[in-house]
């Protein structure tokens, strides 16, 4: 008798064990959610030849930017961008920690990626035409506006209030680039870092600093003695970038990004990077089955100097 | 190699010309204003230890001390981000001279206290003997004959204080460097940016290096019989 109840034990444990083991089974092939109703997901194509043979993504990305790109208190890297290349990774090879991500910064992201020391860069990279020429961007992934951020007693509200004072930035990024053609009597001061950009409008050593809404608006929530005026421009999506004529990996990702549309992935990852607080304000900048971006080719927002 | 030189793109350094002709003039600006600033802390903390004066020595050594041991990144951050926690607001311009003259000071302090002590004592005796007070024996007789040993000594404390003008990137003042990798950022041309800082660079120390063996061929003590 004890060896039979034995016996059944074993089978009950042994059973519920492949039953939990088939429902965390790895996606690799259409995994069926229970929320989306029949949708049919693209299938993937092959990965790149050195990416196989490596069994490994190499990406990079931002760990200076919350909270797309940053380190957490344990020092393990994490936000939207992070997570975008985990689940890439799960989708690859079926486990999320086949993947190394090596932190670049704006000005290092493009040299990074074009001496093949990273597979792509998922770094909060705008799309400019000059960048599109001289690298490939995979489609929109999420849609950033830009801001002021300011010191509370600031007299600055928007653009136009911007001449001759004193605008931080990062070296490289589209504010810069902007400021130079549109805002030409703004001393621009241009720092390779984010946080040294909102230490020096803390120090009062910039007046501004002009930057993504989404990392200025954490910041300005996080301090009391910033805020963000409501000036809004240069709304332009993000993507993440591919080496020129790597088409393999381009196809590879835009498949990937579009299943992970489609099963309203986006939405999962913001909400799992920002407080609650904040969702509402930036859950119509990440795309969903009926929300797509699309490129402003054709046009350079950063020399459209109208609205200023 | 061959490739990178045959893609070479000219036109991005004849487009950028401007602002980094900006960029130079103000390099050239700190480092003016660093050599006066240094000349000036070294000649007068070197007497000050080389004559052993009391209280002001022992802060020299503290200071040189520090400077020394110290990355001068580290001051640079130290000066610009440090500072204003302390109620010290300072601009770029100003964190940018005065970083390179406290560094280029703490130097020349060592360059002039040898070049002071290595003055024979005959002669500052000699000074004394002849009615010289103490501070015009100084004038007249340490400082120019210590001067000119520490010449070469100081000279590599010049050149020193230009390439580190070129760390000043890290605060956003926008010298020849943070303008060349700034427009490096925005063109993707890195390798045409970089030549153009290598070949200003060793151009400007070059041409000093020459002027200044001019100078002490003229300046050069005349042996002793």
């Amino acid at each position: 008798m004890r060896r039979l109840g034995f016996a059944v034990t074993i089978i009950v444990l042994a059973a519920a064990s492949l039953a939990a083991w088939s429902f965390a089974a790895p996606a690799g092939k259409p995994a069926a959610t229970h929320a989306v109703t029949a949708v049919k997901l693209p299938k993937l194509p092959a990965l790149p030849a050195d990416v196989k043979s490596r069994h490994r993504w190499v990406i990079g990305v931002k760990c200076d930017f919350p909270p797309f790109g940053f380190i957490d208190v344990r020092g393990h890297n994490d936000g939207y961008d992070v997570q975008i290349a985990r689940r890439f990774t799960q989708l690859a090879f079926g486990r999320d920690n086949r993947l190394s991500l090596v932190c670049v910064t704006t000005p290092s992201r493009i040299p990074t990626l074009q001496s093949s020391r990273v597979d792509m860069i998922i770094s909060t990279l705008t799309w400019t035409q000059a960048r599109a020429d001289v690298i490939d961007f995979s489609t929109p992934y999420y849609s950033a506006t830009g801001r002021l951020l300011v010191p509370n007693n600031s007299s600055i509200a928007a653009r136009r209030d911007l001449h001759g004072k004193t605008v931080v930035t990062t070296r490289g990024s589209i504010y810069a680039t902007y400021l130079k053609n549109c805002i030409k009597d703004a001393n621009v001061l241009e720092v390779d870092g984010t946080a040294a950009a909102v230490l020096a409008v803390k120090n009062g050593q910039a007046d501004t600093f002009m930057f993504d809404d989404a990392f200025v608006l954490g910041v300005a929530t996080q301090d009391p003695t910033l805020k963000l005026t409501s000036d809004k421009f240069l709304n332009i999506p993000w993507g993440i970038g591919i080496r020129k004529g790597d088409s393999k990996t381009a196809a590879w990702v835009n498949i990937a990004l579009r299943r992970m549309q489609l099963k309203n992935e986006f939405v999962g990852i913001l909400k799992a990077n920002t407080p609650a607080k904040y969702v509402g304000a930036f859950v119509d900048n990440v795309p969903g089955p009926k929300t797509r971006f699309a490129y402003p080719v054709g046009k350079d927002p950063a020399s459209d100097c109208s609205g200023i | 190699m061959s490739t990178l030189l045959a893609t070479f793109d000219w036109t991005i350094i004849r487009e950028n010309l401007p602002d980094l002709a900006r960029g130079l003039e103000r390099t050239m600006q700190i480092w003016v204003i660093g050599i006066g600033g240094s000349t000036v802390i070294g000649v007068a903390l070197g007497a000050a230890r080389a004559n052993r004066i009391p209280v002001i020595s022992q802060l020299a050594a503290v200071y040189v001390e520090v400077i020394r041991n110290t990355p001068i990144l580290v001051q640079i951050f130290f000066v610009f981000y440090g500072l204003p926690s302390v109620g010290y607001n300072l601009t770029p311009f100003t964190t940018a001279w005065l970083a390179v003259t406290i560094w280029g000071g703490a130097f020349n302090t060592e360059n002039f206290r040898a070049g002071f002590e290595a003055v024979p004592f005959r002669f500052r005796e000699a000074g004394l003997a002849l009615g010289f007070t103490p501070l015009a024996t100084f004038f007249q007789v340490t400082l120019p004959i210590g001067g000119r040993i520490a010449l070469p000594s100081t000279i590599n404390t010049y050149i020193s204080v230009l390439k580190n003008t070129a760390l000043l990137t890290a605060i956003g003042y926008p010298e020849l460097t943070s303008v060349a990798r700034s427009i490096a950022a925005v063109t993707f041309r890195d390798f045409e940016m970089i030549t153009v800082l290598a070949v200003v660079y060793l151009t400007i120390v070059w041409t000093f290096s020459i002027l200044i063996r001019m100078l002490e061929a003229r300046l050069a003590l005349p042996k002793e019989a």
